[in-house]
């Protein structure tokens, strides 16, 4: 993208309520689910645009949730039951009881609608392999290793190269468990180079920040075929503006991607997506510029929230995305 | 024979997350009755020691929230698993104002050979945060002092056998067996009870001759992570050894044969003090209907090995 400090969405906005609640109606005849699910799919679309985020995507309103989603739709899984994530709040987890296999684009209809309703760019969200085989429980396998290729191999690929062919160009691999696992990066990194072989797009992955400090990710990250990196700052950041290394103690990282070889573009999470508070666009401004200086190279920098919005409300997301869009333009007068 | 037990937080049914999450009318009554299920199946597989469900409990670490010095903080995820827990913040100047947080916090109905697991100081204090004590070491043996009357009102209301969960020890590749020596030795010196001191979440192999000189009637391994070869190149003469053999992170069900064979030669290569077959950690992380099939296979593996 030619414009500097692109701004852009991680995936997940909370579903509106109305939809939830009518979707959920077993009274509600099925074509009238579909149009909720549309009007849902719109609505975020335009406020996005309407806020005036550069790339967009449809809040993955139509999904169930990140691992869910995808389970349900390939070959080899099976629904085991609820296990907890924290107090009670519970996901559903499942068994690998055979070989895993693609079956359909699961998300060609979500994609179809929402190039169909946007003239911005796209960026569709997948769950990656290693997230995959990391939060199911393995009875089929012979090693982790074995299990994550094969979902790489047979159900991330063709599914990429599935949503290419409708026309997707950029893609983000979604991979929160990556960095859980510092001593497991390689068959990470594996998995990545696996899902997009041979594909044409531009790829971008997205790990959480974990505790490590992506201090495991960066020695990989130049092997890994991904041109961009979304990742989690701002939840480790000061909210002062500055931009000094003590005040931007959440970015000091960027400086270990360089150190390591990394050339690509990073999407810097700039909305720490667990608290309700608004970044100020100052702040945003300055974690930005803080940003372009370590990397030594603004054209490398995308900004973005630190993760996908959905735990939060939707006015507070689109507050957040709002000052997000409102940082980026300070950043860019800064630099001119 | 030898003897059995599995402990640490169960998963609750789907009903009983609905009704949690929904706060309904009979969540008491539904929470009773899956406890009184878990205890009947514990007693059923023959198992050794009966444990309570802990269903009421969000961590295994929440309890003790309601020390007048304890503020709950922030989420954190259990190392590398995909569950997170509260962090508790020791504030005061002094938290060993409960005594009998843990007791209070258990089913009444439990039979006479029962037993509780409960976090070592040194797992304690790597996983909480403390404004007055600032030193590690000085948290760690103030959580050992809190602990004590704990583990005492415990053991006089009839537990015989202690879980101290010590997954940190195993998770850190770097620690001070030193201050967890004085830890322990605060929580067990004349203690009228046995205490196993259960490594999981990591590789202990290179830990265990420390491990040996600890304080503490036995250790248990989860020996997914520490291999069993690594636990046979030692002597149990004067330990308890229990073995964790049961996989809580895996639905498949263990094979009893190939369990028993495995036990026997763990046990014929180390020659313990005492034997004990256990779930490798929390049974919560499979869903409910699993847990109970591995309930009953641990009382079918523990019923096959051999006497030591």
């Amino acid at each position: 993208m030619s414009k500097l400090f692109p701004t852009q969405e991680i995936g997940s906005i909370k579903k509106p309520a109305d939809m939830l609640k009518k979707v959920k109606d077993p009274n509600v005849s099925d074509e009238e689910k579909i149009k909720v699910r549309n009007d849902a799919a719109l609505l975020n679309i335009k406020t996005l645009e309407d806020i005036g985020l550069d790339i967009v995507y449809d809040g993955e309103v139509r999904r169930v949730e990140m691992y869910e989603e995808p389970v349900r739709y390939v070959d080899g899984f099976e629904f085991a039951g609820r296990v907890r994530s924290w107090d009670n709040k519970y996901y559903k987890k499942a068994r690998v009881v055979g070989p895993v296999a693609f079956k359909q684009n699961f998300h060609a209809e979500e994609f179809n609608f929402v190039k169909d309703n946007s003239k911005r760019e796209l960026k569709v969200p997948v769950t990656g392999a290693y997230t995959l085989a990391d939060w199911s429980y393995d009875e089929h396998y012979k090693s982790k290793d074995e299990l994550v290729l094969a979902l790489a191999r047979n159900v991330v690929r063709p599914l990429v190269k599935d949503l290419v062919g409708l026309g997707a160009k950029i893609i983000q691999i979604d991979e929160p468990a990556a960095t859980t696992h510092p001593a497991e990066m390689d068959i990470f990194r594996e998995s990545i180079n696996e899902s997009v072989k041979g594909i044409d797009a531009k790829f971008v992955v997205h790990a959480c920040f974990s505790g490590n400090d992506y201090k495991a990710l960066a020695p990989q990250m130049p092997e890994i075929k991904a041109e961009q990196y979304t990742l989690e700052f701002a939840n480790r950041d000061t909210w002062n503006t500055g931009l000094d290394d003590d005040t931007r103690k959440g970015f000091q990282v960027l400086k270990l991607f360089k150190e390591h070889g990394f050339k690509g573009e990073i999407g810097i999470g700039v909305s720490d997506v667990h608290v309700n508070e608004i970044e100020s666009p100052e702040l945003i401004r300055d974690r930005i510029l803080y940003a372009a200086k370590a990397l030594d190279d603004p054209t490398k920098i995308y900004v973005n929230p630190d993760c996908g919005l959905r735990t939060r409300t939707r006015e507070v997301s689109f507050d957040k995305i709002r000052s997000m869009v409102k940082g980026a333009e300070l950043a860019r007068e800064e630099i001119k | 024979m030898i003897s059995s037990y599995t402990f640490g937080i169960y998963p609750r049914s789907e009903e009983l997350i609905e009704a949690t999450r929904k706060n309904t009318e009979n969540l008491d009554s539904l929470s009773q009755k899956e406890t009184d299920e878990y205890i009947n199946t514990q007693k059923n597989a023959n198992l050794g020691f009966v444990s309570d469900p802990l269903l009421k409990w969000d961590d295994i670490f929440r309890p003790f929230s309601s020390l007048t010095s304890v503020n709950l903080s922030s989420l954190n995820r259990i190392y590398e698993m995909n569950t997170f827990y509260r962090i508790l913040s020791f504030d005061g100047d002094d938290f060993t104002d409960g005594g009998n947080i843990v007791q209070s916090n258990l089913d009444s109905s439990l039979p006479k050979n029962k037993t509780i697991a409960i976090p070592e100081p040194f797992t304690f204090a790597e996983l909480h945060t403390s404004k007055k004590f600032k030193k590690k070491d000085d948290f760690i043996i103030n959580l050992a002092k809190m602990l004590r009357p704990e583990i005492d009102s415990l053991v006089e209301s009839g537990f015989e056998v202690i879980q101290l969960l010590a997954p940190s020890i195993a998770y850190n590749k770097e620690v001070d067996f030193g201050v967890i020596s004085d830890a322990l030795k605060i929580i067990t010196d004349g203690l009228n009870a046995k205490t196993i001191l259960h490594t999981y979440f990591g590789d202990v192999s290179k830990k265990i001759e420390s491990l040996l000189d600890l304080p503490v009637s036995g250790l248990g391994f989860d020996i997914t992570t520490t291999p069993t070869n690594s636990i046979e190149k030692h002597s149990f003469s004067n330990k308890s050894l229990t073995i964790g053999i049961i996989n809580s992170f895996n639905t498949a069900i263990e094979k009893p044969q190939e369990c028993i064979k495995q036990v026997d030669e763990i046990n014929a290569n180390t020659k313990p003090k005492e034997s004990y077959v256990s779930n490798n950690f929390d049974l919560e992380y499979v869903p409910k209907e699993f847990a109970m099939n591995k309930i009953s296979v641990l009382g079918e593996i523990a019923r096959g090995t051999k006497d030591v």
